[in-house]
């Protein structure tokens, strides 16, 4: 029976019998894929050869592309990947066997080793493709490398993104990245790092490099995911994958973990409303809160649960608690600002960063007023390191303009506007300025 | 296969070059996502007949018995190269210059050649 109305499915009766093309890749299908394939690809040729694993994926994804601009995509977009790139690889390790035996070097037992057991090396269930992803991972943040070539590596092999895009997102030069990827295989080629999540101890203080990472790759990305930029938004989807693909591995899934994919959920929620139809920057007070992504602050607040059954509160604790007071206030003026300023006076003394101050004293500046926000600000325009960080002058501006005082307010906006970074951020500085400068009315 | 929906001309769209080896995965979804798009219009208004990828290297034939040689290729520079053709169906020519005007590949530096099926 089964077998009968198998056939009947394939006779169509008109002449256009090929299925009905699969219509729409999956958001980053290839980037992840990418990811997915070269950590696995790695674990089979060995971090040593990297690279390897890396040029076959990109022929893989090649491949994909010539054939499916003309066919169509196929029915398992993913496992014709896999397929592929395994098939591939298969041929690689035969390949090197093969020469191996031919000079007859006893060097080469291993790759035929390695080509034997390729077959089953393969053989792997999604709980292994995250396994490898999470050793890669924690090979990319391998001590050896400084904090700037982990956060290269962890996007060029896990984030799937090339080095014009890495250049792009990180507002470095092109060639710069290429080196510092060269460096860095070539470091965990020289130290013999192999391809493993760290065991005991050691695995804590490693956890915390990762978890700073992708911190860091998620704080780029959402910087400036407006305007431009594009490539920036991207930074934040890349780092919530990786964070949530931690936080839900038995290995990974620790306090301190769920609070940042906590944290960056709860941020990233805030995404759409960030711009208005004109690509500009639109401040926390000014946003439609309707606009907020409502399923991130749902798999915010789950996160922000598991992240309190620990004993310590790291500062993605208190970060992520912060962003949950934004999360669940209807508006702007309605926000719990004692709470917040309470999570910022002990992020203030967990971490002297001065970019945490500015945002104390513009949290103390909603729970006691913009002139005692102002007092706050003025004590940390001696700090060196703010000179040059436009949001110090703007948050005086804003508060000046709140307070009355509108020439000054008007001086420090034109002081922020000397060191912005990026377009859409002068462009909100150029308008606030303006509103600044328009009669109030009548 | 007989039987025919229309008598509309034919025609065979041969797409050349245009693809680099160094897009990234992003750059590489986009590609096939305006491929996908431009297919799909092409389906809804009844034009798309068939489309397939053609692979690199392949043989020459020439002459017969003992003339004959078969040798590899023709070997053409990647950005020339066919890559793959779509079979169209078109009112005439002046449509089906509209219709490969919008092939995906023209924006990144490929070619169309766009040749008429004789129907006898």
């Amino acid at each position: 029976m089964t077998q009968a109305s198998g056939t009947t499915a394939y006779s169509t009766p008109r002449n256009t019998a090929s299925p009905e093309p699969v219509e729409q890749l999956v958001e980053d299908l290839f980037r992840r894929e990418a990811g997915r394939m070269v950590s696995t690809l790695t674990r089979v040729f060995g971090v040593e050869h990297m690279d390897l694993a890396e040029d076959v994926v990109q022929e893989t994804l090649l491949k994909a592309l010539q054939q499916w601009r003309f066919k169509g995509v196929p029915e398992n977009p993913s496992g014709w990947l896999f397929r592929v790139s395994k098939n591939h690889a298969l041929d690689i390790l035969r390949r090197r066997a093969t020469l191996g035996r031919k000079q007859g070097e006893i060097a080469h037992s291993e790759e035929r080793r390695q080509a034997e057991t390729a077959e089953e090396q393969f053989a792997v269930s999604e709980n292994q493709i995250e396994d490898d992803q999470l050793r890669m991972m924690f090979t990319c943040c391998h001590p050896a490398l400084s904090r700037e070539s982990q956060v290269s590596l962890t996007l060029k092999t896990l984030g799937g993104l090339s080095v014009p895009e890495i250049a792009r997102a990180f507002l470095s030069d092109e060639r710069a990245v290429a080196q510092r990827l060269v460096r860095a295989k070539r470091t965990l080629r020289e130290q013999g790092v192999e391809f493993v999540v760290p065991e005991g101890d050691l695995f804590e203080g490693r956890l915390d490099a990762v978890l700073q990472v992708l911190y860091l790759l998620f704080n780029e990305g959402y910087a400036v995911s407006a305007g431009e930029n594009l490539i920036r938004a991207e930074l934040c989807r890349e780092a919530i994958d990786l964070v949530e693909l931690l936080a839900r591995h038995p290995r990974g899934d620790a306090p301190r973990t769920h609070a940042l994919a906590a944290l960056m959920l709860l941020q990233a929620s805030r995404l759409p409303a960030r711009v208005d139809g004109h690509g500009d920057l639109l401040l926390l007070a000014d946003q439609d809160r309707k606009l907020w992504n409502r399923s991130m602050i749902h798999r915010g607040f789950a996160h922000l649960e598991l992240a309190a059954q620990g004993e310590v509160v790291s500062e993605y604790h208190l970060e992520a608690g912060i962003a949950a007071c934004h999360a669940c206030a209807p508006d702007y003026e309605s926000t719990d600002w004692p709470a917040v300023l309470d999570a910022y006076d002990s992020l203030a003394r967990l971490n002297g960063s001065p970019v945490i101050a500015i945002n104390r004293a513009v949290a103390y500046s909603r729970v006691h007023g913009p002139a005692a926000g102002i007092g706050e600000l003025d004590k940390l325009r001696g700090e060196p390191r703010l000179a040059d960080y436009y949001l110090l002058w703007s948050s005086l501006g804003a508060l000046h303009a709140e307070a009355g005082n509108g020439e000054q307010a008007g001086a420090f906006y034109h002081e922020a506007l000397k060191h912005v970074g990026s377009e859409p951020e002068r462009r909100f500085l150029s308008r606030k300025l303006k509103e600044m400068e328009a009669p109030t009315g009548p | 296969l007989i039987e025919r929906r229309t008598t509309m001309p034919k025609y065979m769209l041969l797409l050349h070059g245009g693809e680099s080896p160094d897009y990234s995965p992003q750059e590489m979804q986009r590609i096939v996502e305006e491929y996908i798009a431009w297919a799909r219009r092409l389906r809804t208004e009844g034009h798309m007949l068939d489309g397939d990828e053609l692979g690199e290297g392949g043989k020459m034939l020439r002459g017969t018995g003992a003339a004959l040689t078969v040798t590899d290729g023709p070997f053409t520079e990647t950005k020339e190269a066919i890559g793959g053709y779509f079979l169209i169906e078109a009112a005439d020519e002046a449509q089906a210059v509209e219709i490969s005007k919008e092939c995906p590949g023209l924006r990144r530096g490929g070619a169309v050649q766009l040749r008429p099926i004789v129907e006898h």
